[in-house]
């Protein structure tokens, strides 16, 4: 009895695997095949078949090959993978310099009466420099005081300043989001920013003197 | 009467014998009968597939095979230029010349350069009209699954007062190191294909990462599975998806994961 019943149970499992295995890999390599693929053109009677010559074509691709490239600005432009937390510094198709920078940390901050929520992000897409300024002076907002645990002062009251903290340089790209330099020299090459772009000294040098008012910074 | 029993007990014995055979039988025959019935059907799926690429590439005019380098490259570009109109990070595979590109604007702003890559026979088996009927337009995501987060977002709260926030920043320091993902995901296309991307960096590492990399599809592979008991179960085809496999340095396969956006467009040659 018990031995039968080992019998049963061991063709049982037998042919679950067998069906499993044939599932898995036996199949899928069956319509891989080219048996099971041939005829795989297309039926198409055409609606009057085309002749084009092959220079008409080459014509055609170098049409648009341009048509691409004019996408590329021919000035300086910047490229910010957030991931990687690099920078890339770009005059047409050439690169002229690139570094390790920092950007958002990708993080939420909630009060703790949760009536204020900020998120620490860049937000990717493409930018464009607004405006540049040297000698910058931070004007900290709210979620500055809120992430240090202190109370929130009013709009114009001193502790809102600050200075050197942005660095010698500053590069506006809208939505109070900036490239500038940092004091935190340390911490650069990783995701540590509430949203904006830190270079280490001579990369923002470089960058101010190379980006102009207009100029695009693509991040992703 | 002791003979009797003797013959009773050996008849016993050949009926149990029989039925274990029959049994056997019955086994052999059902697992042979499920099997033919599932490569039926999944056959008849590749056929599916098949006639939907076929489909797209009705009515329009025939192409000179001598001309399909050219065609393609055509193809490619006037995709590129149709995924630039747009205002999202695009991605771009061109299996040509090995490399995986995002774009936004029409601008690279990221290109890395393809390690290895494996396509099903699908793609392989397609003639000019069809291949520009699946590839002369760009594609859309339409499903993301991956091994590592999308879009990580930390929810942090607020500390109290300033011994807090140095408590929290002194942590947040401390926690800071590189940390070793493995990067692998997937995107469900229209038009039925999957984009399989791995991230791998080196030889050493590739092999480590294989068997991490079988983890996550081991997932995959128990849900086809279920899925195929369930077709067969209700007698219906399962799916075929045609598939890209992508081996790309891990950064970069990261980087290229956190840039998409949920619907982004996919321009692909082949």
């Amino acid at each position: 009895m018990i031995r039968n019943f080992f019998i049963y149970l061991a063709m049982l499992v037998v042919g679950i695997l067998f069906f499993v295995s044939m599932v898995l890999f036996a199949i899928p390599a069956l319509q891989e095949s080219t048996i099971v693929l041939v005829g795989l053109s297309s039926n198409s009677s055409g609606t009057g078949e085309v002749e084009a010559d092959k220079s008409s074509i080459e014509t055609d691709i170098s049409k648009l090959q341009k048509k691409l490239d004019a996408y590329t600005p021919a000035n300086a432009y910047m490229v910010v993978n957030t991931s990687d937390n690099h920078y890339f510094l770009y005059k047409g198709k050439q690169l002229i310099r690139d570094g390790i920078c920092s950007t958002g940390k990708n993080e939420k901050l909630v009060s703790e009466d949760r009536k204020y929520e900020h998120i620490f992000h860049t937000p990717y897409g493409v930018r464009k420099v607004l405006r540049k300024a040297t000698n910058p002076v931070w004007t900290k907002p709210d979620w500055a005081f809120i992430e240090e645990g202190l109370p929130i002062p009013s709009a114009r009251h001193p502790s809102r300043v600050e200075t050197g903290t942005l660095g010698a340089y500053k590069l506006e790209i809208g939505d109070g989001f900036m490239i500038h330099g940092t004091i935190y020299k340390r911490r650069m090459g990783m995701s540590v920013t509430h949203g904006c772009i830190r270079l280490l000294d001579e990369d923002l040098e470089a960058v101010y003197k190379t980006m102009e008012v207009g100029s695009k910074v693509y991040i992703f | 009467m002791r003979k009797n029993s003797v013959e009773d007990f050996d008849s016993l014995f050949v009926e149990k014998r029989s039925g274990v055979k029959r049994t056997f039988f019955i086994v052999v025959l059902s697992v042979l009968a499920l099997t033919t019935i599932y490569i039926i059907l999944s056959v008849g799926a590749v056929r599916d597939q098949m006639k939907t690429a076929q489909n797209l590439a009705q009515g329009s005019p025939q192409v000179n095979s001598s001309l399909l380098p050219q065609l393609k490259e055509k193809a490619w570009l006037e995709s590129r230029i149709k995924m630039a109109a747009g205002d999202s990070i695009g991605l771009s595979i061109d299996l040509e010349e090995l490399r995986i590109q995002l774009e936004l604007k029409g601008v690279v702003i990221l290109s890395s350069k393809i390690r290895d890559y494996s396509i099903s026979g699908f793609f392989k088996k397609m003639d000019g009209n069809v291949y520009f009927a699946t590839f002369g337009t760009p594609l859309t995501i339409q499903q993301f699954k991956s091994s590592i987060v999308k879009n990580p977002l930390k929810v942090v709260q607020a500390p109290k007062d300033t011994i807090a926030a140095q408590a929290a920043a002194d942590a947040e320091a401390k926690a800071d190191s590189l940390r070793d993902e493995n990067v692998f995901w997937t995107v469900k296309l229209d038009r039925n294909f999957d984009l399989d991307i791995q991230g791998i960096d080196s030889i050493a590492e590739a092999q480590s990462k294989y068997k991490l990399g079988k983890g996550f599809e081991f997932k995959r592979d128990l849900k086809n599975i279920a899925n195929s008991f369930e077709h067969i179960f209700k007698f219906k085809k399962p799916t075929y998806t045609p598939e890209i496999l992508i081996s790309i340095p891990e950064n970069e396969a990261k980087a290229i994961l956190r840039a998409l956006p949920q619907n982004a467009s996919v321009t692909i040659r082949i």
